[in-house]
């Protein structure tokens, strides 16, 4: 879980090209939309793409993508549970 | 009705940012692409914003800000851009990526930056602006249509502000794609001279230029902008001439109070043919300049031009790299520029003391 | 006063007024399978095409071997229809001028040629027509047009800008005549952009239904002529509507989506109200925006509740027609505004069903005729926050 976490803010970091920001200062528990890291609707559709490209994982509704991109912890969840 | 000119911002391939600097070293610069010199953007620019922009978006929300900056306001009624090619680089980016994924696992960044308001709309979220926002892309037209349409509304609203800019970005597949339809000059063939050249093709530049223009003058007004106006149908040199004619006696102006036109030759033999033509019969004892020297051929050079117009009448001087013989004239009352594009759009504009 | 004396459209619902008008007073919608557009994604999802091949659409202009590409065909057309239409037989007897609006312009065609270039490969030279302003020089040129020309690229409120150009132009005595409006063809590029922000409709889209799922792209080109009192009292024409208000104003909230609000539209319909000098009242049919997606019809539901108030006059979305044909929209939903007034007729709101759950607002979703519509708004808003609106009323 732990290298899946620092794997995903590496991720995050290079798809969504924030220049400033270092693994180490991303907070896993922190939200990631809104306040956070401060991403917007654009991001969230720029995630959703690196979950199916890195992961193959599917999200068909923008809606559906709110909880699983919560957090870089929520995410890594959702991950480890597609994968059972 | 003139336009006051109250603030400038350029990014183009001189130092444009430090006007001092850009009079005393700005230099011609013998290439077929011509690069940028760029600030630090994020002196004007929130990283979060910044993260997402291509480099025309940078260069035009950098130079807008710095001509807000200089005319000391945020508070505009009216964003108006021209740009003929628009955000190739993201337009770019996002084809690529539709040819080598076949239309699977895109994402949207490019694709939305790829408008050609993108500009406009961007400078709009960082000032707050929820006013008039529109952009031109009439390719060698774009800028003047931007100030065309700027004229009205100040016409219409008296008392406004407007933020106006022309820009265009040369990013390297653009100059290929160029290179490859046989428009950009060989290496050997780019000479200092531009009037005196006989090749084909000219040298691509990039840059953003804007300003801030009201019909009230303010402690920040440099300049202002007495005409303009454009032609897609210009019939030979005797045309031109005619029109030329026209635009100044409606400026009241005759040929001698011209103290220098600022001649758009792209360095392309035959566009440039026209010009040459006018400039040595209409303007045989005016003095003439030739900015595409200093900043390359571009859809919107001529809102360099404009910067170049206005920053040389505020300083009374001349670049040395511009003009040898005239960097020494004084009393520079109005300047003429006169561009073409591809010898279809031609525009004439009069930049004036106030 | 800005007078309309000719109007032109081609689109998924017909190649010229006439059959676009049988389709609208049919309730046959243009949206279907996608037939000309060569995408992985054409057999998963519906577009309003324009029925024609590009070389049929070169037929149909009566031209061979032009080079012109589909948005500059779709252009031609219109115009042509339209210079028709108000019945122009010599273009140079007043000042007249051309503005036009894409947001694909060549790219229908640069994208075929894009792979070759990138791989290398020898390809045709398309970079001189892949600009958006390449149609506009190509149109005007064909006929005659040379007092102004020029181009405008705002997205989905490019034709509606377009107009309000013309408008002005003409009210500020820089032009007698001008022909207005905008053109975009389906393409690859526009296809997977919106593919991407997940707001496309895999089925017929449903504007303003509570259960919508999108848009549906369109394509195609309209046109309005637009002259002054002058002229239309000197040639003694019988003008077929009155371009009275027009506004435009931005959202500044984000790159693409509506503020909730709906801000930026509220300020452009109160501007196209002041211009028309028209209290909100006397608007008797809205053509809205109505894309289908989730956050537009929300952002102008909302938009038209805070104007509006509790007298929200009929509205449609005809996109469910047509598609929504991005730079051209406005200009598509210009005419069938016009339509509307000469035929005293309010076209439905294709496909809604369900009231949104967020308001009380509901469209017209059946045929209405003997509807004495006076004052007619139509909105159109695009990516960038870019919010127009156009007042049209009966002569």
């Amino acid at each position: 879980m732990e290298n899946l976490i620092e794997n995903l803010k590496k991720q995050i970091i290079e798809q969504l090209n924030l220049a400033e920001v270092k693994p180490e200062d991303i907070d896993p528990s922190a939200p990631l939309f809104g306040e956070g890291l401060g991403l917007d609707s654009i991001d969230a559709l720029e995630l959703i793409v690196l979950l199916e490209k890195n992961y193959g994982l599917k999200i068909q509704e923008p809606k559906d993508a709110k909880n699983i991109f919560q957090s870089v912890k929520t995410l890594a969840e959702y991950i480890t549970s597609q994968k059972k | 009705m003139a336009m006051y000119i109250n603030g400038t911002g350029c990014i183009s391939h001189q130092n444009t940012i430090d006007v001092d600097d850009f009079f005393e070293n700005s230099r011609i610069d013998l290439l077929p692409l011509l690069p940028t010199q760029e600030p630090d953007y994020k002196d004007y620019v929130p990283t979060n914003m910044l993260r997402r922009m291509s480099h025309i978006i940078k260069m035009g929300v950098a130079a807008a800000k710095i001509s807000l900056q200089q005319a000391e306001t945020e508070n505009v009624d009216a964003i108006i851009t021209g740009t003929g090619l628009g955000c190739f680089e993201d337009t770019d980016k996002f084809l690529k990526t539709i040819i080598e994924n076949n239309e699977q696992l895109l994402t949207p960044t490019s694709f939305i930056q790829s408008t050609h308001n993108t500009v406009a709309g961007q400078i709009a979220l960082l000032i707050k602006c929820h006013n008039y926002n529109f952009t031109y892309t009439q390719q060698g037209l774009s800028f003047e249509s931007a100030l065309i349409d700027a004229a009205m509304f100040l016409n219409e609203n008296k008392n406004s502000n407007i933020l106006v800019g022309g820009l265009d970005e040369a990013i390297q597949p653009y100059y290929d794609l160029l290179v490859k339809a046989g428009h950009i000059k060989k290496q050997g063939d780019v000479i200092t001279e531009i009037e005196k050249n006989k090749t084909k093709g000219f040298c691509l530049g990039e840059g953003a230029s804007f300003f801030v223009l009201s019909t009230k003058k303010n402690k920040t007004t440099k300049t202002q902008i007495k005409g303009i106006k454009t032609f897609t149908a210009i019939k030979g040199s005797n045309d031109l001439q005619n029109k030329l004619t026209a635009f100044l006696q409606e400026l009241n102006l005759s040929v001698d109070d011209v103290n220098l036109v600022l001649s758009g030759n792209s360095g392309n033999v035959e566009d440039d043919k026209l010009l040459n033509e006018n400039n040595k019969h209409f303007f045989s004892k005016t003095d003439i300049a030739y900015f595409k020297t200093l900043c390359g051929e571009y859809f919107t050079a001529s809102a360099f031009a404009l910067w170049l117009a206005s920053a040389i009448i505020e300083k009374q001087k001349i670049p040395k790299a511009l003009t040898q013989e005239h960097s020494n004239k004084k009393d520079l009352k109005n300047i003429l520029i006169i561009d073409q594009y591809r010898n279809t759009e031609y525009s004439f504009m009069c930049v004036s003391s106030c | 006063m800005v007078f309309v004396t000719g109007i032109g459209i081609i689109s998924a619902i017909g190649k010229n007024v006439s059959e676009t008008l049988s389709s609208l007073l049919e309730s046959r919608t243009g949206i279907g399978k996608i037939n000309h557009l060569q995408t992985i994604h054409k057999d998963n999802y519906v577009a309003g095409e324009v029925n024609y091949s590009l070389q049929e659409l070169e037929n149909l202009a009566g031209l061979k071997n032009s080079n012109y590409n589909r948005t500059t065909l779709l252009s031609l057309l219109a115009t042509q229809e339209a210079l028709i239409s108000a019945e122009i037989k010599d273009i140079s007897t007043h000042r007249t001028g051309f503005i036009s609006a894409s947001s694909v312009g060549g790219m229908c065609h640069s994208e075929l040629l894009y792979k070759d270039f990138l791989e290398r490969k020898p390809h045709k030279n398309f970079i001189d027509t892949h600009y958006t302003g390449s149609h506009a020089t190509d149109v005007a040129k064909h006929f005659g047009i040379i007092d102004y020309v020029t181009t405008i690229s705002t997205a989905c409120s490019s034709a509606a800008n377009a107009i309000m150009l013309g408008a002005r132009l003409i009210n500020n005595n820089i032009l007698d005549r001008v022909v207005v409006g905008g053109t975009d063809a389906l393409c690859k590029f526009t296809f997977n952009g919106f593919n991407t922000l997940m707001i496309l409709d895999k089925e017929w889209c449903k504007p303003f239904d509570n259960n919508r799922k999108g848009l549906n792209l369109g394509e195609g080109a309209a046109y309005l002529v637009l002259e002054s009192e002058r002229v239309v009292k000197a040639e003694n024409k019988k003008p077929l509507a009155i371009l009275s208000g027009y506004g435009n104003a931005n959202d500044a909230f984000h790159q693409t989506a509506s503020s909730p609000d709906g801000q930026g539209a509220y300020a452009a319909i109160q501007k196209a109200l002041e211009v028309a000098n028209l209290s909100p009242i006397k608007i008797d049919y809205i053509n809205a925006h109505g894309t289908g997606t989730a956050n537009n019809d929300s952002s102008e539901a909302a938009a038209l509740q805070n104007i509006f108030k509790e007298n929200i006059p009929p509205f449609s979305s005809t996109k469910a027609f047509t598609g929504h044909t991005l730079a051209a929209a406005a200009s598509i939903e210009a005419v069938i505004s016009i339509l509307s007034i000469q035929q005293k007729t309010i076209f439905p709101n294709l496909n809604c069903v369900t009231h949104m759950q967020d308001t009380k607002l509901f469209p017209v979703t059946s045929l209405q005729k003997n509807a004495e519509l006076n004052h007619v708004l139509s909105n159109s808003f695009g990516f960038g926050g870019n919010c127009s609106s156009l007042i049209f009323s009966k002569n």
